[in-house]
């Protein structure tokens, strides 16, 4: 019946099992409140959050599994917010990894207080973001996109699409380029020329 | 063969396990090679050699002592079927292979290890315990204990950047000895200077141009390293402007900062950066002429100025001005006396005089003077050659047997060595052309791609209305603060001067615009423009036209017929019209060798002796070839030049003229070596001498210290891997062949798509005791389960692929079919295991932070399961855990997974051999291309270079759509902007 605490609210529900803890001090750019909520964080309708110290980890090596035990099912996104708190990292980090994955959770690491209160804040700010930043639609602008095909290519820079543009006047001239013409812009050495000139002329199949 | 290669070659053979040789740079070791291999016989087995490069490979095959008895070694690739790798595996034939087909095939047990003789590796200072050669020998000596190791390198300065690492090369490639031969060796000095070569060294002032320009470089970059102390990052004991001057530079700044790159606040990794940019400058300085080099501090200026701080240093300011003035002299003047001004300064000769004028008139008194500076080294060079000719003349008329001999043993002609194939075209056109029509040339294109300019910077800021003031840091920051009436000044004049270069660049191109047209200008200016570069090829030309035919409006302003010819005729020099007939033809015939030797892929001209018919002698010039040092062409042995210009002189080509010498003692070499005074050139090379000198030193002392164990197989099998590899090394013996024998013990299987074979991952697994599947996957790297499949990320990947949008369609597919889908996060063990530096987290959440990135994915696919590694390692580790209690996965399954059914399974696909993997990438970056029809798109044409003339119907064919066949087309024909 705990899931009666969460209604569609502006602010992150923080357990009262997380009074004290100082990553609450960096939850800057979201309010948040106390309110008696299973897991540490309420995030959403459908999200929520662990708080995982590493170093607690090391002294009690089963709270992690408790807690997502007695967390249920109805939130999508169930998170374990891990703190990198110890230098030896290894094998705790194996055990968490193996906890969170065998039970249906998504790690995610931090390793500062500032950055787990980043992630809350972020989780309940995207709440309803849609994907297009992570979907590759960059500026769609001309330029833009010049700078990204030709940058394809190893080693040509920003610089070099500047002068190949100017030098050749469109993107189908630089792509029919003789590699002597390449080769006589400035900053564009030998290897740079190789590898467009087989970028542009090399079959996009290689024939068997 | 030079003696001291026999030496190398029989230390080399005492030791039947192999062994490593470092050699200085240049002594030869392709042909060390070749002379190793041609003592190989059939019946020793076969013998493999790994990690060749491609310019490796061909010197080898060059160089092959005994070419009758022995085809020299040829390629396994895997377009071969795999039958027929295995025939070829047990043939007892010498091979190339990559390292990739190799562990493939010895993971599958395609190759049949008792027949392999041993294996050869080049370019052995980019070994390390976990890269796949050494993954190779570990598997191949685990099957075969008498296969020999013998690896080579001729970096001796990257054989010790790190902790003991020739040790530790040695250590994973079972081998004990190490050679040491540096070219201080006794053997290798003695030979190479028993009959040394006749060495002229001419030092070439520098003018004071160009000593400004060094001297403010270096003055800035001084201020970018006392940035870079400031921010403690780094241990400054290194950083000094010298170390600045090599490539080494880079590599020290990296390698302390590599650990905790992705923490370092944008400021530091910008100022390593612009050091960069600061060494490329000081290099570009004494190679580029003055009018290239301005165009390219331009494109810098355009490509970077919002992100680099060095811009904004008060010295920089000079680097502009200096480099400005070498080309060109703006000037104002009092409106209403213009033309008394330009004839005060008409002592240099102005072919644009009447277009400055009338640039004058329309922006009020200023115009350009053009200074258009030659580089120093021209006029030297051509100076040696006229000497080089006239010496020859002497010999030929004091004795005519000695030119018999000479015809016979050396064609006479010059070789001209210079670092890069820009300096040798343009060498060439000066040569031939001579300097001011050269410059001239370089002049209009500038003018021309100064419009093109001036377009990108509009609209670049036109898009971002509100840029931040760009400014330097701390003592960068030098540039005058600027206060409304200075800025105002400043901006108007700037304004006027890019006024006049535009009037000036519109007046180049009428002029360009009547030379295609008129039919009847003077015949020099025909014969020039047969010769004039980027004319050769009919395509290069199409952007011009383009141009041209915007100009159409400008016809009305058309000059007098008149005034044409002299124009035309001014860039020619009078003295070199005796020669023009000659040039014409052999422009053409020079034109056509040039394709032919090319498509060889050989080398590519001679200017032939481009004088022989004119009756000055005073002038004349011999046959000169002009080589591009980074090409890495076996030039000496294939030219075999009797004099040889080091125009560019750089350490490694020294020692190969050396070798040449020694190995050629009947011919009377003669060296110039061209550098410029006082110069950044002459440190550079002084310092790389030192530099190789004190790496043979540290390895020589490494070599005395060295703890090479007397059984190495037992130690690498035994020690480093207490538990599992005992058994590890056997396991890929339990192959489907062998047909578990053992298959009470239970095994741990992991498929690895065939790409991860780059990564040092699928090595370190299979240390760790698990079984290697190498296959093709279209989804997902590394499947563990049945419901388990991951998709590995390094650091640098995981941003460039969030970026790109690719890991959001791999996850995508990945979530489709596994029940498990992995995101794994590796870092780099001798990384810093964190994702940002707290001064990069900021104050809010921004969408361009990588936790914004990547908690969008964990949103958007809960299922998502994401792994964070502290190393390769420790991948290993989670990877065996998490495959505990989980089924083996099914390797066909695998590899059906996500592929669409028209296609089929290819067996022994290796994608990256087989798919010109940069070519797609690029295709799938243009606009209209996406995932449903970029396949369609490879069928319908062959290349990239194709598909810039696809016409739009076929287009819309291939790519299923008009809209976005329009989009694609429009893309690549679109002018890239300009103002005009």
């Amino acid at each position: 019946g705990s899931t009666n605490f969460v209604q569609k609210t502006n602010a992150i529900i923080v357990s009262q099992r997380q009074k004290g803890n100082p990553l609450l001090k960096h939850i800057r750019n979201v309010r948040w409140n106390f309110a008696e909520v299973i897991p540490d964080y309420v995030l959403g309708q459908n999200s929520c959050a662990l708080y995982l110290s590493l170093r607690y980890h090391l002294l009690h090596p089963d709270y992690l599994y408790f807690r997502i035990r007695e967390m249920q099912k109805n939130f999508r996104l169930r998170v374990v917010l891990c703190h990198v708190d110890v230098e030896d990292v290894v094998k705790p980090l194996l055990e968490v990894t193996r906890t969170c994955l065998l039970h249906d959770c998504t790690l995610l690491c931090a390793w500062s207080l500032e950055e787990c209160g980043r992630y809350l804040e972020t989780i309940k700010v995207y709440e309803n973001k849609p994907a297009d930043i992570i979907q590759g639609h960059m500026d769609s602008d001309y330029l833009s996109r010049l700078n990204h095909a030709l940058t394809a290519v190893r080693h040509v820079n920003k610089t070099d699409v500047v002068t190949l543009g100017s030098t050749f006047g469109s993107l189908s001239h630089v792509m029919d380029a003789s590699m002597e013409d390449l080769a006589r812009c400035p900053g564009i050495g030998e290897r740079k020329v190789k590898r467009m000139y087989d970028t542009f002329h090399e079959p996009f199949k290689r024939v068997t | 063969m030079v003696q001291f290669h026999e030496h190398i070659i029989s230390d080399l053979l005492e030791d039947p396990n192999g062994g490593l040789v470092v050699l200085s740079s240049g002594l030869s070791l392709p042909k060390l090679v070749a002379n190793l291999l041609s003592l190989h016989s059939s019946d020793q087995g076969t013998l493999l050699i790994l990690s060749a490069n491609p310019c490796q490979r061909k010197s080898i095959l060059i160089s092959n002592p005994n070419p009758n008895f022995n085809d020299g070694p040829t390629e396994i690739t895997s377009e071969l079927p795999s039958h027929q790798r295995n025939a070829l595996y047990t043939s007892g034939g010498v091979y190339f292979i990559t390292s990739r087909i190799l562990i493939v095939d010895l993971l599958t047990s395609r190759i049949p290890t008792s027949k392999i003789a041993g294996i050869l590796i080049l370019n052995a200072h980019s070994l390390s315990e976990t890269s796949t050669e050494a993954f190779i020998v570990r598997i191949l000596r685990s099957f075969n204990k008498n296969a020999y190791i013998r690896a080579f390198s001729d970096k001796p300065f990257a054989m010790v950047s790190g902790f003991a690492k020739a040790e530790r090369i040695m250590k994973c490639l079972f081998v004990r000895k190490l050679h040491l031969w540096p070219r201080f060796q006794v053997y290798v000095s003695q030979e190479l200077e028993r009959s040394p070569s006749e060495v002229v060294d001419v030092r070439v002032p520098m003018n004071s141009a160009m000593k400004g320009i060094q001297k403010a470089i270096i003055e800035v970059m001084d201020a970018c390293l006392k940035e870079m102390r400031r921010t403690n990052k780094v241990d400054v004991e290194d950083l000094t402007v010298e170390n600045g001057l090599f490539k080494s530079f880079d590599e020290i700044i990296k390698r302390q900062l590599d650990p905790i790159w992705h923490t370092l606040a944008k400021k530091t990794k910008q100022l390593v950066s612009d050091l960069k940019t600061l060494r490329k400058l000081l290099d570009y300085l004494v190679r580029y002429d003055a009018v290239t080099y301005l165009k390219y501090l331009d494109s810098l200026r355009v490509s970077e100025s919002f992100r680099s701080v060095w811009i904004f240093a008060e010295s920089s300011y000079k680097i502009f001005e200096y480099a400005k003035k070498r080309v060109y002299l703006f000037t104002k003047t009092e409106a209403g006396k213009p033309s008394e001004q330009s004839k005060n300064v008409s002592g240099k000769k102005r072919k644009l005089k009447e277009s400055s004028t009338e640039k004058e008139a329309s922006s009020g008194g200023v115009f350009v003077q053009e200074i258009l500076e030659e580089p120093p080294k021209w006029k030297v060079l051509r100076d040696i050659l006229e000497e080089i000719e006239a010496e020859r003349k002497k010999q030929e008329s004091s004795s005519d047997e000695i030119v018999i001999e000479n015809e016979d043993d050396s064609n006479g002609i010059v070789l001209v060595a210079c670092k890069d194939e820009h300096s040798c075209m343009q060498l060439e056109d000066c040569i031939t052309n001579g300097p001011k029509k050269v410059m001239r040339e370089e002049w209009e294109k500038y003018l021309l791609s100064k419009v093109e300019l001036k377009g990108y910077q509009g609209r670049h800021k036109g898009a971002k209305k509100k840029t931040k003031e760009p400014k330097g840091i701390g003592i960068l920051d030098g540039v005058v603060p600027r206060t409304g009436k200075e800025d105002a000044e400043v901006s108007s004049t700037n304004k006027q001067e890019n006024d006049a270069l535009l009037a000036a660049a519109s007046a180049v191109k009428k002029l360009s615009k009547k030379e295609a047209t008129s039919v009847d200008t003077c015949q020099q200016n025909v014969v020039n423009e047969e010769n004039a570069p980027g004319k050769r090829k009919g395509k290069s030309e199409k952007p011009l036209q383009e141009k041209q035919g915007i100009e159409k409006h400008n016809n009305n302003r058309r000059k007098s017929k008149s005034i044409d010819k002299s124009q035309v005729a001014s860039p020619v020099n009078e003295d070199e019209i005796t020669g023009d007939n000659t040039i014409s033809e052999d422009g053409l015939l020079e034109g056509e060798q040039r394709t032919l030797l090319a498509e060889n892929g050989v080398l590519r001209r001679h200017t032939e002796d481009i004088s022989a018919d004119a009756p000055t002698s005073q002038r004349t010039l011999p046959p000169v070839h002009f080589h591009a040092l980074e090409s890495d062409q076996p030039i000496l042995d294939i030219l075999k030049p009797s004099v040889i210009i080091a125009y560019h002189p750089d350490i490694t080509f020294v020692r190969e003229v050396e070798v040449y010498n020694a190995e050629n003692p009947s011919k009377k070499l003669k060296v110039y070596f061209l550098f410029y005074e006082d110069s950044t050139e002459v440190q550079k090379f002084e310092a790389s001498i030192r530099r190789e000198n004190g790496a043979f030193e540290s390895l020589i002392r490494q070599k005395s210290m060295m703890m090479i164990p007397v059984n190495l197989d037992d130690h690498l099998l035994g020690l480093d891997y207490p538990i599992e590899s005992q058994s590890s090394v056997t396991q890929n013996s339990i192959t489907r062949k062998a047909g578990g024998r053992k298959e009470a013990e239970k095994e741990m299987q992991v498929i690895v798509d065939m790409r991860e074979f780059m990564s040092s991952l699928p090595n370190v697994l299979h240390q760790k005791g698990m079984r290697i599947i190498p296959v093709t996957l279209e989804v997902g790297d590394y499947i563990l389960s049945p419901l388990i499949c991951v998709e590995r990320k390094s650091i640098q990947d995981l941003f460039g692929s969030f970026a790109s949008g690719r890991l959001y369609h791999q996850i995508e597919t990945m979530v489709r079919y596994y029940r498990i889908p992995v995101l794994l996060i590796e870092f780099s063990q001798d990384k810093s295991f964190s994702f940002l530096s707290a001064s990069d987290i900021g104050d809010d959440v921004t969408p361009n932070s990588i936790i914004s990135k990547l908690t969008l994915l964990a949103m958007h696919f809960p299922r998502l399961r994401i792994v964070w590694s502290r190393s390769l390692h420790a991948t290993a580790e989670i990877f065996a855990s998490l495959k505990a209690n989980q089924d083996e996965p099914d390797e066909v399954k695998a590899t059906r997974v996500g592929v669409p059914s028209e296609e089929g399974i290819v067996e022994d696909d290796v994608r990256a051999e087989n798919y010109n993997t940069s070519a797609v990438e690029f295709l799938r970056r243009l606009p209209g291309v996406t995932d449903s029809n970029y396949r369609t798109i490879m069928d319908g044409c062959n290349s990239l270079a194709d598909l810039a003339l696809v016409p739009i119907e076929k287009l819309a064919d291939l790519m299923g759509g008009q809209k976005a066949a329009r989009t694609l087309r429009e893309f690549l024909d679109a002018k890239y902007p300009t103002m005009l």
